[in-house]
């Protein structure tokens, strides 16, 4: 048993490594400190400055810091929408007596599990009819009923577990977890928002072109800009995602 | 308040946004729908037949069937042996938990971009290590014949697989401490820990994750976009990325929305079995 235990701690050691090492090159690079492979033995070329995020950044894509603010807001509308309709929703499919019910809850799930893609191209054709597209509205009514279902499922899990006093700390933690898929969406914004509208990873799948490549540090910068607001969020909201849960566990 | 009253919100929400769009996918692609188009008709079988026609797609549809069985499988597998390496506090013990949300907090479209400059060979970790012990720098693996889908594979785990260890492990800690205690006492070895005690109370959750994983993968289109558009060829086009090109790009609104509805049945399948599958789980 014992020896076991100590195998644990390296192992683990080397499985944060890989999944964290990628962040750490990233931040050297953004930062000017980028290695040379092509010398034996390889180098690192070390010029540390901060001129990526200053200027450069600002030559590749001119409105950055506007697209930050527009992902910003399109990831708080989302979030401020979905969560009240969701628990809402949540708490009346727990109060509902019919015999049906229980399949609406796994339903939920699979709704909430159905990519973007399987319906971004009539998506856009109903927001144009509307009159929606390129509109923070339109865009952020978009992406929240994109989360709405698997919102529902988390919170009915939710009300199903915890008393009263501790459903804000974990509707809370659903909040986060809700947000982070809002600031990472892509099709939707890149459909239905244009010039208006235009959100971090649509500027960064716009700006990283096969055809006009781009500089390792200035990508690295763009990087860790839209990395930096999440990790500020996750690790002030660290506490709260220790009790997240996906769905109810029963042990016996 | 009604049940009706508390539903509605979800509803004004969902059923324009999400459902309408669904649905109106499955009527349209058997009809000549298309935003140019002034006289919608039936059209029957047509589009399907289109589309099964398209080399492009068919490579899609096996590119994505590799796709989401190698992905799911690692990241469920990876994620749950991580899950369990943390199934007992020490300290840090928060910190590692919280940490494995970081890989996740890369958008995919960011995924793309991370990766196509980390396999880059002059400026890599990997090439770097290669170089540092005397090995020649490869090209990158991306644009290699029979290595790009492997290798987008491998990110979409790197990206997954440590936010399946973080909502796997609430599971795993909700099990008794003597559950694990009894079973060491009767000399379970570390197969029968796993199989016999940690797998039984998890098998909703994982079932769970799978079928958002499956979900997900099912769909992968923007981390391709970045990381390698669809090449080396048509190796790592997948139907989301073929759906997008007809609609977007090639304005074969037909062809792209008959595409989108196809991922979507096939997602909708996948969560037949899982709707049916938590009713065996209940009874």
């Amino acid at each position: 048993m014992r020896p076991r235990m100590s195998a644990r701690a390296p192992l683990l050691a080397a499985l944060l490594f890989v999944a964290l090492l990628p962040m750490v090159w990233t931040m050297l690079a953004s930062l000017g400190i980028v290695p040379d492979n092509t010398a034996s033995p390889p180098r690192w070329r070390v010029a540390p400055s901060l001129g990526e995020y200053t200027d450069t950044i600002g030559v590749a894509e001119p409105r950055f810091a506007t697209e930050l603010a527009t992902s910003i807001v399109v990831a708080l509308v989302a979030t401020g929408v979905v969560i009240p309709c969701a628990f809402l929703g949540a708490y009346g499919l727990a109060r509902w007596r019919w015999r049906g019910a229980t399949l609406v809850v796994p339903s939920m799930l699979v709704l909430g599990s159905l990519p973007v893609v399987a319906y971004v191209i009539p998506l856009a054709e109903t927001t144009r009819r509307l009159g929606l597209t390129d509109t923070l509205v339109g865009v952020g009514l978009a992406q929240a009923a994109g989360a709405a279902p698997l919102a529902v499922y988390i919170l009915h899990s939710i009300l199903g577990r915890i008393v009263l006093p501790a459903i804000g700390p974990a509707v809370v933690a659903t909040a986060v977890v809700i947000f982070v898929l809002q600031w990472n969406s892509f099709l939707v914004p890149l459909v239905l928002g244009a010039e208006k509208v235009r959100t971090i990873p649509v500027a960064m799948s716009d700006f990283f072109t096969f055809e006009r490549e781009l500089q390792w540090p200035t990508a690295a910068a763009a990087l860790v800009s839209s990395l930096l607001p999440l990790l500020v969020l996750i690790a002030a909201a660290n506490a709260l995602l220790q009790r997240f849960r996906l769905a109810e566990v029963d042990p016996s | 308040m009604r049940t009706a009253a508390l539903l509605a919100p979800l509803a004004v929400l969902v059923v324009p946004f999400l459902l309408w769009p669904a649905l109106f996918g499955l009527v349209a692609s058997f009809t000549n729908y298309g935003p140019l188009e002034s006289q919608v008709r039936f059209v029957g079988l047509d589009n399907y037949a289109a589309i099964l026609a398209d080399p492009q797609f068919l490579i899609a549809s096996r590119n994505i069937a590799v796709f989401t069985a190698a992905a799911v499988m690692a990241e469920l597998g990876l994620g749950f042996a991580v899950a369990y390496l943390l199934r007992e506090i020490f300290r840090g013990h928060a910190l590692v938990r919280v940490a494995l949300l970081v890989p996740w907090l890369v958008s995919p479209v960011a995924n793309g971009v991370l990766w196509h400059f980390l396999l880059t060979p002059s400026i890599g970790p990997l090439d770097f290590a290669r170089a540092w012990i005397g090995l020649p720098i490869g090209p990158s693996p991306l644009g290699v014949s029979g290595l790009a889908l492997p290798t987008a594979i491998a990110t979409d785990v790197w990206r997954k697989a440590p936010l399946v260890a973080f909502l796997v492990l609430p599971g795993l800690l909700a099990i008794p401490r003597e559950r694990w205690e009894t079973a060491t006492l009767e000399g379970a070895r570390l197969f029968d820990r796993v199989w016999l005690v940690a797998l039984p109370p998890l098998v909703p959750l994982l079932f769970t994750i799978g079928m958002l994983l499956v979900g997900d993968t099912l769909g992968v289109f923007d981390s391709l976009l970045t990381l390698t558009g669809g090449g080396p060829g048509s190796e790592t086009i997948t139907p989301g990325l073929y759906a997008y090109q007809q609609a977007f790009r090639t304005n074969d609104w037909r062809l792209g929305a008959t595409a989108g509805w196809l991922v979507a049945a096939s997602v909708l399948l996948v969560g037949a079995i899982y709707v049916r599958s938590t009713r065996a789980v209940r009874h």
